[in-house]
């Protein structure tokens, strides 16, 4: 417990996408219950380095501050989390701010994730609804089928489960844990399940579920806590009893 | 809507790229080297340590196990098809995986990524093993596919180098640990374990494989060692045996 200490924040910092990082350091008065992001804000209202340098307030991604959003996700001391539900007083300092990684750098702790929007548009991650006259309403989901698809749901796109996968980088273009989870949850939904061999399909393709190699950071990180390794291993059986039958159907 | 409707996104072809569906073979050949991980190197590596461990009943039956093997019809093609034709597959595209990813256990130190790095660095060891194993047993020095009772004693030959001991020992283990946590990922890929709980069970039942077949190779291995070292057959003895 940091009591009445005051708080060190080291943050990576980056003005454009295209200019060289370096680190800047802050003290923060420590206030009770802060968190990364109220720290943020506190560096905002009076921009100056632990040095005493007047400097600019740092850009990052926020927006509801009660992990619900999926915007503020950063590497807090080397470790993809969500910055509103980071807790100070549960951080070892100096604290460690930097973008995420595998995303390219918009300006200091703002990234460009639109690759895991690029994703779920190649596995049709929505229910077709679509129609040239009202299909009416759809059937019924049971008990059992809610309290399945309810958890893959809760996804807020926060691509803290590929950052931390060893196999989501350049080299692989691997899909990511996120947007199979999104494949089972479509394609498990009983109208959803129209575009099934389609989803099934894309994931096959280059960067596809294939790439898994099942380190399982992708459920630890998760700040939602969402069965990603048991989406993963179900769609991953689909996928391949897909692939055997179109052997024989094609 | 960054690449259809807005302004371009100042990163636009920067950072990972989305998903290339429909192009490319890479899930054919992740799921080829996963298959072939079971069968048939898997398969493979049952008969290897099974037949190994016949060296426990002493010499002669060994001896037998050897020229059994030996005496199957299409040995060099079931050898080639079955055995090595697999294992260059699976070890060098297993290399390109590992060159592919990008371990992290330093930041995201949990079981699953130990695993997975694991996998990696025991499957190089098993891998640079094998190329001197069969090197030298297989290709060097007595053929013992033609003289089967110079094999117990070329093994022991192999066993008087203490360093050679310790190589087989740690390759022993991380082929083991290779295998069991290979047959684990499989369930785990192929959707066969897709639920928490079977996914665990599974994990204990591995880990039990792993540790039956380090204790069969530790028994072999002993065997060969307590065993006094038996003479080599000349090449008239074994002639005789032969005829």
């Amino acid at each position: 417990m940091a009591d009445h200490k005051n708080v060190i924040i080291r943050i990576k910092r980056q003005a454009d996408p295209e200019s060289r990082p370096h680190w800047e350091e802050f003290e923060l008065a420590w206030k009770p219950g802060m968190n990364v992001i109220s720290s943020l804000m506190d560096i905002a209202t009076n921009p100056v380095t632990r040095g005493g340098t007047k400097t600019t307030p740092i850009t990052y991604d926020s927006n509801c501050l009660e992990e619900v959003c999926g915007s503020c996700a950063m590497l807090i001391n080397n470790r993809a989390r969500m910055a509103c539900s980071a807790l100070v007083d549960q951080l070892e300092q100096p604290i460690k701010l930097e973008p995420f990684s595998k995303f390219p750098v918009i300006r200091d702790l703002s990234v460009d994730r639109s690759v895991l929007f690029e994703n779920l548009k190649a596995v049709k991650a929505w229910v077709p609804i679509d129609g040239t006259y009202d299909l009416g309403s759809g059937p019924r989901l049971s008990m059992e089928d809610q309290e399945q698809a309810y958890p893959l749901s809760r996804c807020i796109s926060c691509c803290c489960c590929m950052e931390a996968c060893p196999q989501f980088n350049e080299s692989t273009g691997f899909v990511g844990a996120a947007t199979i989870s999104q494949v089972h949850l479509f394609n498990t939904h009983p109208t959803g399940r129209a575009l099934r061999r389609e989803r099934l399909a894309a994931l096959m393709g280059d960067g596809g579920i294939q790439e898994c190699g099942y380190a399982q950071n992708c459920v630890e990180v998760c700040p939602k806590d969402i069965p990603l390794t048991r989406s993963i291993a179900q769609v991953g059986g689909e996928v391949i009893k897909q692939a055997i039958g179109d052997l024989f159907r094609k | 809507m960054a690449t259809t409707a807005g302004p371009a996104a100042p990163t636009q072809g920067k950072g990972v790229a989305p998903l290339r569906a429909g192009q490319g073979h890479s899930f054919l050949l992740r799921r080829l080297h996963s298959l072939t991980g079971i069968i048939p190197i898997g398969a493979f590596l049952v008969e290897h340590f099974f037949s190994n461990f016949v060296a426990t009943q002493g010499p002669s039956a060994y001896t037998k196990q050897v020229a059994l093997l030996a005496g199957l019809p299409f040995v060099f093609f079931l050898e080639l098809c079955f055995i090595w034709i697999p294992i260059a597959f699976h070890g060098l595209y297993g290399f390109y995986i590992w060159y592919r990813g990008e371990t992290n256990v330093g930041d995201y130190p949990w079981m699953g990524n130990w695993m997975y790095a694991a996998q990696r660095w025991t499957g190089a060891i098993a891998f640079f093993y094998m190329g001197y194993h069969v090197w030298h047993l297989r290709f060097y020095g007595v053929h013992i596919l033609s003289e089967p009772a110079a094999a117990f004693p070329k093994v022991q030959m192999e066993f008087q180098h203490p360093w050679i001991l310790a190589f087989y020992a740690i390759a022993v283990v991380a082929a083991s640990w290779h295998f069991a946590y290979g047959l684990w990922l499989f369930a785990a890929k192929w959707g066969i374990t897709s639920g928490d709980n079977a996914r665990r069970k599974w994990g204990y039942a591995c880990l039990a494989i792993a540790l039956i077949f380090i204790a069969a190779g530790v028994a072999t291995m002993y065997a060969f060692l307590r065993t006094p070292l038996q003479p080599m057959p000349s090449a008239a003895h074994s002639a005789v045996l032969r005829s």
